[in-house]
């Protein structure tokens, strides 16, 4: 029998996971993360997901960006169902449809901001016009325009994750996993970087599921579901 | 392009151990190089040595190189001035000279010693010869008068207390079996550098040889070549056109060369052995640490869509360019070295069986060059593989994890 799910009906769903359960092999025994999780996410929709540690927070997020896989339940991600294709596909979907928000901002040290921001479209294997023209955008999109040549090292923290924001969101991609994009910042920053993902993954179209603990965070989503021990235990529209 | 300034910029991520292990490579490469341009100048240099010594083909009757003969020149050739006549006009060769090797006891009157002699063509041998005769004192001989020359090596000079312009008698057994003598002129003294042979060497005219051993015939004829990459053509020319005659080149008649080759070839083998594993160590050490730093990175990377393919396919690139780097060093220090050399005139000892040594010199092939780069960087690609394949297989959260 599943457990039970609280989801709000929402647009045509970007991201529609069902069912999703999890365990993970703790000594001798197993740890269940996920006891059966549904969850969708339409384009352009902020979903944030909260809850104390430990309450299957990454694990979903890990889930819906197709890097780690569900020992139950089905995925589907921009109209793709994702489950029983082989780690080049996803790793192909991965690379088409989901942007990566991470807390500790993982920019690649040895690379410019430009370079950062471009690299996702390299892998796309864009021209090098479109590639500098994207890239140009989205540094003026998200204030960067004059740091294009410094490397990370060389960035505030709300600077790198404004970076970490234009790499996600340059390819326009269906989906964006946020793990905690604030926990590091200071909490003026952190204001700032929530308005830029906000602005951005609506004027995108993008399906942005964010991992918080940080209350503003999740007051700007547009849902806010809770979990606790592996389960949905809240659902609410802002 | 992006790529492989992406890899150049990681591979300058830490400097020193990128540049550590690029010294070893190019250090490694230096000591191939050194060694491979060695060998090669010593090869080439006994390649010289023993075509100008015994002719780059060489024909004789069909039994003259089995060495069985009851009396001298038994098996010898008969009618050695028509075919030398013949392949000297032939294009490509150079010269062609008739050859007698003979023995007997060399006396000045007072004692004798042996000796072990050769006739040879004085207008062709002792030009083709070059720096292998050194003459002490005197010169060569010239063609045989009433009194033939004869130039002898310098141990036997002191032997028999010769002086250029002294006399002396050799004594030898003719092609019927009987004893013959002739008095001669000492015109030169030489020192080939092999005590062994110059205490018994003499030399002199082959038709003064002929008038002391009563024949006609001649021991072989040795045929020089303008170039000695022409050997094996042009022996299986001489061959096809004279069935009834042994043919053989410089390398079946040397034994020293073939033996030399072979210890250099297991020697610098060796060497070369020993620095792929060094260059090869050394390599899979930085970038197998660069790995394990960036693991968390490799998640990163691969969480935006980068396939396993494409990480390894990074890091190959970067030991690729540590290799070309290395390499390239390695190449600049060995190439400035074989130009050191011709300039410092260093000489190398006597090796065993010899008075003399020889200069220190590397020869620059372009193919060593090429094929020590290709086997580095090929090795760099391959250490940068087998380290980066792993880690570009790791699950993503366990990679996004690593600390």
């Amino acid at each position: 029998m599943n457990a039970p799910t609280l989801e709000l009906p929402v647009r045509s769903a970007t991201v529609r996971l069902t069912d999703l359960r999890k365990r993970y092999r703790v000594g001798d025994d197993w740890a269940e993360a996920l006891k059966g999780v549904s969850l969708t996410a339409a384009a352009g929709e902020m979903v944030a997901l909260t809850g104390p540690s430990g309450s299957g927070k990454s694990t979903l997020l890990n889930l819906a960006g197709l890097i780690d896989t569900p020992d139950a339940g089905t995925r589907e991600i921009a109209g793709h169902a994702v489950d029983g294709l082989d780690d080049a596909a996803l790793t192909n979907l991965r690379r088409e449809q989901v942007g990566f928000i991470f807390q500790g901002f993982n920019l690649v040290p040895v690379m410019n901001v430009a370079d950062n921001v471009e690299y996702p479209l390299l892998l796309l294997g864009r021209p090098p016009a479109e590639r500098r023209r994207k890239v140009a955008e989205m540094l003026e999109s998200t204030g960067l325009a004059g740091f294009a040549g410094r490397l990370p090292d060389a960035l505030s923290g709300g600077q790198r994750q404004r970076v970490a924001i234009a790499r996600a969101l340059v390819k326009s991609p269906s989906l964006v996993i946020a793990d905690e994009p604030t926990a590091n910042l200071d909490s003026h920053t952190a204001q700032q970087i929530v308005d830029l993902l906000r602005e951005l993954s609506h004027e995108r179209g993008a399906a942005v599921v964010v991992a918080t603990h940080d209350e503003r965070m999740s007051a700007h989503c547009d849902r806010v579901l809770r979990l606790a021990d592996g389960e949905l235990v809240k659902g609410e529209r802002q | 392009m992006k790529w492989i300034l992406f890899a150049w910029k990681n591979v300058m991520r830490n400097k020193r151990r990128s540049l550590t292990a690029m010294l070893i490579t190019a250090m490694g490469t230096a000591a191939v190089l050194i060694g491979g341009g060695f060998a090669l100048f010593t090869y080439e240099s006994l390649e010289e040595m023993t075509a100008r010594d015994s002719g780059h083909v060489v024909l004789a009757a069909a039994r003259g190189f089995d060495n069985d003969e009851d009396v001298p020149l038994q098996h010898g050739l008969i009618g050695a001035a028509a075919l030398a006549a013949h392949y000297g006009t032939q294009q490509g060769v150079r010269a062609v000279a008739p050859r007698i090797q003979f023995s007997g006891l060399i006396s000045n009157g007072d004692k004798s010693a042996v000796f072990v002699g050769s006739g040879v063509d004085p207008a062709v041998d002792f030009r083709l010869r070059g720096p292998q005769l050194n003459f002490v004192a005197g010169e060569a001989p010239g063609p045989s008068e009433a009194v033939p020359e004869v130039a002898i090596g310098d141990e036997l000079a002191t032997l028999m207390k010769a002086k250029v312009g002294g006399s002396l008698t050799l004594l030898a057994t003719t092609t019927e079996g009987n004893l013959n003598a002739v008095d001669v002129v000492v015109r030169g003294i030489v020192k080939t550098g092999v005590p062994d042979i110059d205490r018994r060497l003499v030399m002199t005219d082959i038709r003064a040889v002929q008038r002391l051993l009563l024949t006609d015939k001649v021991g072989s004829l040795a045929i020089y070549l303008k170039d000695t990459a022409q050997t094996e053509a042009i022996a299986a020319q001489v061959k096809a056109a004279n069935p009834e005659l042994a043919v053989r080149t410089w390398r079946d008649l040397a034994v020293f060369y073939q033996a030399v080759r072979a210890l250099y070839n297991r020697i610098f083998g060796i060497l070369g052995l020993i620095m792929v594993v060094i260059v090869a160590f050394a390599m899979s050490n930085t970038l197998g640490m660069a790995v394990v730093e960036r693991t968390r990175e490799i998640g990163t990377l691969r969480a935006i869509g980068t396939q396993p393919g494409e990480v390894v396919r990074n890091f190959v690139l970067e030991g690729v360019a540590i290799g070309t780097a290395g390499a390239a060093i390695g190449m600049l220090a060995a190439g400035l070295t074989t130009l050191g050399l011709i300039f410092a005139g260093l000489e190398m000892p006597p090796p065993p069986g010899r008075s003399t040594g020889y200069p220190l010199l590397l020869s620059f092939s372009p193919a060593l060059y090429l094929g020590a780069t290709l086997v580095v960087v090929a090795l760099a690609a391959a250490a940068a593989w087998f380290v980066s394949r792993r880690a570009a297989h790791k699950p993503i959260t366990e990679a996004l994890a690593h600390v």
